[in-house]
């Protein structure tokens, strides 16, 4: 009998839920909840459910691939590498390190992501390394490592249920973290006030007690509303900010400005409303917030987010148990990915690659010279494809549908002089590949991810990778041993080791201390038992501190020529560029298609019945696509998830930035919709 | 309780009276999942805590396995009603499974507001006596009462379903192929929450007698719907009336089914379980 079970990590979303795999002969043929799981205790969403379903796909990549032509040809592992090492190497001599960029990725382990940035660094001397968080969390950290000195979730999930108000802005939590959302309603029995900020009605909207439509990309307004009312009636708390903050002048001042009035004329929501969640949020025991992208993705990301850590740090509700700051990462390893330093900025642990003190270190450990100019975001990396950029490694990440404006993405990718990919499927991007490295996914390799309250979990190893496909730990050790370093490691246990000796944070991190349960960072030494919540008693940064969090409307609102609202977003049973999921048949059958919510009554406007086709333009392109009509968008909103490549939303939105977290404008433009003639 | 179920555990293995003993492994991490255990020197690591519904992954084991593989399961009550229901129909050959009885505890029961934790067949561990869920508060809120109040209470937390198909899958006894909540009449594609009247009571009215109250559908609901009470009414009037419980007697048929083959054929389609009685009991 060849039936065993292998416990290890959910592949989707950042809140890391327990999978048991049963594997038959080798192969992963069904996936169970693990019952003792910390965060999902026997339970999984649908997703969750259908973990192994794309494993065993016919379309996995099993073969080094070389771009001959307009095709691909198969190559063995030791041409693949040496071309690889040769290409990148070619391009550093001729146009410098920095002509070289890598993307590391959220859905590989720690280690790996690790490995990656320590290539790119000692390598090529280059700090252009990024990855996706770049489109869904840099506000958050920048905001919050300003604020409060860390950018992590404060709490953990399970302090959700011991909330008695929870504030939830710009998070499908229903949808997109469903396990989490489990927790919330653990809240709401136990007497907590649910009051949900989006535009859209979502599954949240519809188990909230308080729903605050606001207009799309008003946040700041409602939020500093909010504030002028909670400083007028002397609801904040004094004794915290005193204590524990400085900069409260400033904003006092810079909130006067803001009466509840002025704010709802901006967010469209009743002055009288305004005050009521006002007080219902401060004047709760224990107040928690839980957003997501519809606060980061604008073009004001980061004061966004700022808004939001003030308007916690102004009551009180943050360095405690049950209440805290929630941003839900959206990937399984986003925060490892950002913890591990595939970041342009800073080494694993956010240390500064500017500080040069944390540069010597760094030097030191790993024996080379090391550069000390912040390297290039992900979205600047696209942008300058062809020009500065020459030669880019794309380990897992799939930008020709997940990056804003996708015709131009198109463009910089066929611009480059090398490009190389590396996935488990032939992805949108891959086709665009001189080289491709088939890579293995979380069934396949042993590991870590961190899951989004900063638990570190094991991933184990339940099958072999397909055909000739290496683990992604392994190709990276090739790489970088075909580079000229020393990347002999035998196990990603060793790389971990290797981490914790050089990040505090992570100091007491070890793979066999995992097994049970995981640990949550920071551990900063062998006995430790990991950190619930953070900010006790004292801030990473000391005190905390206000931040003035200037308002910006979106910077391309509805007009004659473009009367309508565009967001973009997940739903349930998809996940990010469908890779995965569309390969999944019990997923897939949930959506076979691509879609966009219409309102109602836009939809008599336009005539356009249900199911029928509508084609909806920006300035940057147009998608056809299938008319889902719903009371879920409001009047003059169109919503389109961004997981179909037939009809990529993300043909159509704003590459804009957020100045400060270059994050793109995801979240808001101006499109035009038309019935597209049925006869084709 | 644990060394008697190693030692009969042991027992199996080494006379071959099955291929395998299917339970709770714990490492020594000291953590613990479900496992095949089929060398007798691994049992050490045989565990029985926490309460780990094994029924419906043992048919998927005895499925995929040759026809002469026997099993033998580590089984709490809950247990092994399931794979008794999983005979009845024709899901599991009788011959291929053997069960390891053991007695939950006090505080188990209570958790699972069981009226029967233990099983018929009991090889290890003391019984203790059942809960009446129906003297349990929060089931009464939900099933005893006011029909408007309980209405709104049932809405409130139906609304929050995520559509994970949790309850489904984890349902030891949810066997039909193909299932109805597939099969594009009842339940919209794509769309969150599922519908509260076609999801849920299709789902809960297809086990009503057949439910064997394990909670493994409650227990797996990401959001907390008290699944479980669903089904307390239906079981509780197949007792009253007929005196019939699920998972008790393999030879004692559901009341539903002897009504459904009496009655004059009507052309309709039954799903292929129950065809499959037709044919094995001739009716």
């Amino acid at each position: 009998m060849g039936t065993k079970f292998t416990k290890t990590i959910c592949p989707y979303c950042g809140t890391g839920c327990g999978l048991i795999i049963k594997v038959e002969d080798g192969v992963a043929v069904a996936t169970y909840p693990d019952s003792e799981h910390p965060v999902s205790r026997g339970s999984l969403c649908i997703k969750g459910w259908s973990a192994h379903e794309f494993i065993h796909h016919p379309d996995r990549l099993t073969s080094p691939l070389l771009r001959k032509g307009d095709a691909f040809q198969e190559i063995p592992w030791d041409e693949a590498i040496p071309m690889a090492a040769g290409k990148l190497r070619e391009t550093a001599a001729k146009y410098g390190g920095d002509a070289v960029c890598g993307l590391s990725s959220a859905k590989c382990t720690n280690e790996e992501n690790y490995l990656f940035q320590k290539l790119m660094r000692m390598a090529f001397k280059t700090n252009n390394v990024d990855h996706c968080a770049r489109l869904c969390h840099a506000p958050t950290t920048v905001a919050m490592a300003q604020t409060l000195g860390s950018g992590a979730m404060t709490n953990s999930i399970s302090d959700l249920a011991g909330a008695d108000c929870i504030l939830v802005i710009g998070s499908n939590t229903a949808e997109s973290h469903p396990v989490i959302m489990g927790e919330i309603y653990k809240a709401i029995d136990g007497g907590a006030t649910l009051i949900v900020v989006d535009p859209r009605k979502t599954a949240v909207v519809q188990n909230a007690k308080i729903h605050l439509p606001i207009n799309p990309g008003t946040d700041i307004p409602l939020l500093c509303g909010m504030m002028k009312h909670i400083i007028d009636e002397g609801l904040y708390d004094k004794d915290f900010v005193k204590a524990r903050m400085e900069g409260f002048e400033e904003l006092n001042e810079f909130i006067s400005a803001w009466t509840v009035e002025k704010a709802s004329g901006e967010c469209g929501i009743n002055p009288e409303l305004i005050k009521l969640v006002a007080e219902t949020y401060a004047k709760a025991k224990e107040s928690a917030i839980v957003y997501c992208m519809g606060i980061t993705q604008h073009a004001c990301g980061t004061a966004n987010v700022l808004a939001i850590c003030d308007l916690a740090m102004l009551c009180g509700h943050v360095g405690k148990e049950y209440s805290g700051i929630y941003p839900l990462r959206g990937q399984n390893n986003v925060q490892g990915a950002c913890d591990m330093g595939a970041l342009p900025n800073v080494y694993p642990g956010y240390q500064s690659v500017s500080d040069p003190a944390i540069r010597d270190k760094f030097q030191k450990a790993w024996g080379v010279e090391l550069s000390d100019k912040p390297g290039l975001t992900v979205t600047e990396i696209i942008g300058s494809a062809g020009k500065d950029t020459r030669t880019v490694y794309i380990m897992a990440e799939n930008p020709a549908l997940s990056d804003p404006d996708v015709n131009h993405v198109l463009e910089s990718l066929k611009a480059l002089d090398f490009l190389i990919v590396h996935d488990i499927f032939l992805t949108e991007t891959a086709k665009f590949a001189h080289l491709v490295f088939p890579g293995t996914c979380f069934a396949e390799k042993s590991g870590t991810f961190t899951n989004t309250e900063r638990r570190f979990q094991l991933l184990r190893k339940a099958v072999d990778p397909p055909g000739n496909a290496k683990e992604d730990f392994t190709i990276l050790c090739l790489l970088g041993s075909a580079l000229g370093l020393d990347f002999s490691y035998n196990h990603p246990g060793e790389v971990m080791e290797e981490i914790a000796s050089l990040t505090p944070a992570y100091g007491g991190i070890r793979f066999d201390r995992l097994e049970r349960g995981g640990l949550q960072w920071p551990c900063p030494d062998s006995d430790h038992p990991g950190t619930q919540y953070l900010h006790k008693d004292r801030f990473t940064r000391g005190r905390g501190l206000f931040v003035i969090p200037e308002h910006t409307p979106p910077k391309e609102l509805p007009d004659d020529d473009y009367p309508y609202y565009l967001s973009t977003g997940r739903m349930f049973a998809h996940y990010h560029t469908g890779t995965m999921t569309r390969r999944s048949p019990f997923l897939n059958r949930e959506a076979e298609k691509a879609y966009a919510e219409i309102n109602p009554e836009d939809a008599i406007h336009l005539d356009v019945k249900d199911g029928e086709k509508i084609k909806i333009t920006t300035r940057r392109g147009s998608i056809i696509t299938t008319a889902r009509i719903t009371k879920r968008v409001s009047k003059g909103c169109i919503f389109a998830p961004f997981h179909f490549t037939e009809a990529r939303a993300n043909m159509l939105t704003n590459p804009v930035l957020d100045p400060l977290s270059k994050i793109p404008e995801f979240k808001v433009c101006a499109a035009n919709v038309k019935k597209e003639s049925q006869d084709d | 309780m644990l060394e008697k179920t190693k030692d009969i555990a042991k027992q199996i293995l080494e006379e071959k009276k099955a291929g395998g003993i299917f339970g709770l492994m714990r490492n020594r991490w000291n953590v613990v999942q479900p496992h095949m255990f089929e060398d007798p020197a691994e049992l050490d690591a045989l565990v029985l805590e926490p309460k780990w519904l094994l029924a419906k992954l043992a048919m998927s084991i005895l499925r995929s396995s040759p026809e002469n593989y026997k099993l033998a399961v580590v089984c709490r009550g809950c247990d092994e009603r399931a794979l008794i229901e999983l005979i009845k129909r024709n899901q599991i050959e009788k011959e291929r499974i053997l069960t390891i009885g053991i007695a939950c505890s006090q505080e188990q029961a209570a958790i699972c507001l069981c009226d029967r934790p233990y099983p018929a067949k009991l090889d290890a561990g003391k019984k203790v006596s059942g809960v009446d869920p129906f003297q349990d508060e929060r089931v009464r809120e939900f099933l005893i009462g006011n029909d408007k109040k309980r209405m709104e209470k049932w809405a409130t937390v139906l609304k929050r379903c995520i559509k994970c198909y949790g309850c489904r899958n984890s349902c030891p006894i949810c066997v039909c192929e193909p299932c109805k909540l597939e099969d594009d009449i009842w339940v919209q594609r794509g769309a969150v929450p599922a519908e509260m009247i076609t999801f849920h009571l299709i789902r809960a009215f297809h086990l009503s007698d057949t439910c064997v109250a394990c909670g493994a559908c409650q227990e797996a609901c990401p959001v907390n719907i008290p699944l479980l009470y669903l089904q307390l009414s239906m079981r509780e009037t197949l007792k009253e009336k007929y005196g019939y419980e699920a998972g008790l007697n393999p030879e004692v048929k559901s009341p539903i089914l002897s009504v459904v083959f009496e009655e004059p054929d009507t052309d309709r389609e039954y799903p292929a379980w129950i065809n499959s009685l037709r044919e094995k009991d001739g009716y």
